[in-house]
């Protein structure tokens, strides 16, 4: 499978993201989680050490060819061999591919960037189920940073802002050879919620992952969801998305 | 005065921004709130509704778009983009990415 979540910052995208890799890497798959957020948030969901590793300078070469990206990566490398040697290794066996961390050294990312965008496009099929997760709003996911996704999931709250995110987002539907775009109900409180989001927005609602004290708890403690509760609503919601998501890749 | 309100998504940024310019507008100043954001919800928070908040052009993308040689002063600009929001609170978007990339990169 190749997914991306989406959505407007906040919405939970980063704690269902991080927890569903590592339920699908629990069943024996193996899951390449992919980061493309330059601060730090699934790595807490994840439970893998922040990290501010990208992908090193000497994978890339500078590429003078008019029209063609700035930066390439090495011709000896394959995507595949770039991910095998610069993913991090996570719990449960999850890899994690990222370009880096803003810190306030302030070292460019932009190599690092161009070969992150590269691997993800050009990775084959056949080996990593691919769990994306954007930053907040409209921007990476309307440059194309989840073009890898033949589904994206958007992640959306039942409120206000939150909705007319996800209705910008649902746009995706309308570029080149489209993804499948769906939404997750995230901090389901009352009923009506998920009626609330699929009427607004128009999207067909795959998950419902309930408002839950757990969630809470993880995240004050910048602790994976998974770990602290792991027999709680919200992880039962997301193995059930899981089950869904995987159900209908297949078919696709 | 000038405030920039930041901070992570979803830790409350709009609806701060939204209660501080409509407390100082109360107060008798005249405010404007620009939204910052690429992704625009102030006027949600600011109480103008959906309609009106996706309707605001962005004044970035407008004047990249428009024939002017030189961009507008301050308060034509507030006239021209902005929009009135409730407690003398004048409303402006200063980008907005409004569609994705149609094709491969």
């Amino acid at each position: 499978m190749r997914i991306a979540f989406v959505g407007k910052g906040g919405a939970g995208k980063s704690v269902i993201a991080g927890t569903f890799a590592r339920l699908l890497a629990r069943r024996g798959e193996p899951v390449l989680v992919v980061d493309s957020d330059p601060l730090p948030g699934l790595t807490y969901s994840l439970g893998v050490e922040s990290t501010d590793a990208g992908i090193p300078d000497e994978a890339v070469v500078e590429n003078t060819e008019k029209g063609a990206p700035r930066y390439v990566l090495r011709p000896d490398l394959t995507a595949a061999d770039a991910v095998e040697q610069y993913a991090v290794h996570g719990p449960d066996g999850v890899r994690v591919l990222q370009f880096g961390k803003i810190r306030d050294s302030g070292r460019g990312l932009m190599r690092s960037q161009f070969a992150f965008r590269q691997i993800t496009a050009e990775l084959p099929d056949d080996k990593w189920n691919i769990v994306g997760d954007l930053p907040g709003g409209t921007r990476q996911p309307f440059m194309g940073w989840g073009r890898y996704a033949r589904t994206v999931l958007i992640v959306v709250e039942p409120m206000a802002k939150s909705v007319l995110s996800a209705k910008r987002l649902s746009r995706l539907q309308l570029i080149d050879d489209p993804p499948r775009v769906v939404a997750v109900v995230s901090k389901v409180r009352e009923d009506g919620d998920v009626e609330l989001v699929q009427e607004r927005t128009g999207l067909e609602v795959v998950g419902a992952v309930p408002y839950d004290e757990a969630l809470l708890e993880a995240d004050r403690r910048g602790r994976p969801l998974i770990e602290e509760g792991p027999d709680s609503p919200a992880v039962k919601a997301i193995e059930l998305l899981v089950d869904r998501v995987r159900a209908e890749e297949a078919r696709a | 005065m000038k405030v920039a309100v930041v901070g992570k998504g979803g830790s409350g940024k709009t609806t701060t921004s939204a209660i501080l310019a409509r407390t100082m507008g109360r107060q008798g100043r005249a405010v404007v709130a620009l939204d910052c954001d690429s992704n625009p919800n102030l006027g949600i928070s600011l109480g103008v509704g959906d309609t009106e908040t996706e309707r605001l052009d962005a004044m970035r993308q407008a004047l990249a778009e428009g024939e002017e040689e030189h961009a507008p002063g301050w308060a034509e600009l507030m006239d021209r983009f902005g929009s009135d929001a409730p407690d003398n609170v004048r409303l402006a978007v200063v980008s907005r990415i409004e569609n994705p990339e149609p094709g491969c990169p």
